[in-house]
């Protein structure tokens, strides 16, 4: 193991048996036991420490206050979501709006998103852009668009179904050929008179 | 447009918002110059990342960061309440037993009439 290291001339050495060597090392001097043996016990030292990241649900008034300064805003208007159990922890409950709401002429940091850098993000983020769900106010009320689009849907409907039960179709009949059904064209024989066939009446 | 009602996925548009014309006491104007200075300082703090001339890598937003961690990580914050079961029982394994009786009755019953020969097999696509 230490030869690798103060090797002089151009040798290569096998970067992943020295991880695997190191790997078995730790853990047979790690106090963990089964799984927790197996996988880290550390975070690399790059990316945020714990203290930036989110936690759980802050219950003394001192943890809100960091908390929001944790998350860039102001303590008064930090509120976090409710507390029962259903996996949101400290996060902030941002209002639902949709980054289609935001000023387009303001001079974003990411444009596209219609946000500024550091700013927090609201749990449903990758709902709300603009290419999908959108909260802006709508032109016409929102039950007028409801009773417009399902009623020219269920008008639809029940005309097709009105179709399906009663078809209506121009009249059709089985088609009629001449020369007595074709008599002499399908194969009779030329002596023998065929049965007179009659296909209108006068 | 006066009558104009909000509904959940459609919001009240800002020139209708009663707070823009009546609510300005001064504590509420303070409190949008201490909205803006954070957002000012943050403004700053990404300026001099974005136009530092000896910056290599990317510029990482901690914000982000949070968020990412918050979405992949909710069962450390999981409890099993009343609702959580509720709903994990009925997303989980409801449909798991629900469908399978679904599917086969429906599939016993159709064998049931190929092999009664009452199965009958229409070409149109309505029914």
């Amino acid at each position: 193991m230490r030869t690798s290291e103060y090797v002089k001339q151009q040798q290569p050495v096998n970067m992943a048996g020295v991880g695997f060597r190191r790997w078995a090392q730790a853990l047979s001097k790690g106090k963990g036991s089964g799984i927790s043996a197996l996988l880290s016990g550390c975070r690399a030292a790059s990316g945020l420490s714990k203290d930036s990241l989110p936690g759980p649900y802050p219950k003394t008034p001192e943890e809100r206050a960091a908390a929001a300064k944790k998350y860039n805003m102001r303590v008064e208007d930090y509120e976090p979501y409710p507390d029962n159990g259903e996996g949101f922890g400290d996060y902030p409950k941002l209002p639902e709006r949709s980054q289609q709401e935001r000023d387009p002429w303001y001079q974003w940091d990411h444009p596209d998103l219609r946000r500024n850098w550091g700013e927090p993000m609201h749990w449903d983020f990758d709902m709300y852009i603009r290419n999908r769900v959108d909260t802006s106010p709508s032109p016409v009320p929102w039950s007028t668009m409801c009773k417009q689009l399902f009623g020219f849907i269920g008008f639809m409907l029940f005309m097709f179904y009105v179709g399906e039960k009663f078809p209506a179709y121009q009249p059709v009949a089985p088609k009629q050929y001449p020369f007595n059904d074709l008599h002499l064209e399908k194969g009779g024989d030329p002596e023998k008179q065929a049965e007179e066939v009659k296909h209108y009446e006068i | 447009m006066a009558d104009y009602r909000e509904a959940p996925l459609a919001t009240r548009p800002k020139t209708l918002d009663p707070n823009e014309y009546f609510n300005l006491s001064p504590e509420q104007r303070r409190a949008e110059e201490a909205r803006g200075a954070v957002r000012a300082n943050l403004k700053r703090q990404y300026q001099l990342q974005l136009n530092n001339p000896h910056r290599k890598e990317l510029i990482e937003d901690p914000a982000l960061t949070r968020w990412v961690y918050a979405r992949a990580n909710p069962y450390a914050h999981f409890r099993p309440t009343n609702k959580t079961s509720l709903l994990g029982a009925m997303f989980g394994v409801v449909p798991l037993f629900a469908l399978y009786y679904i599917f086969k009755t429906d599939r016993d019953r159709k064998e049931e009439q190929i092999k009664a020969g009452t199965l009958e097999r229409k070409f149109s696509l309505s029914s």
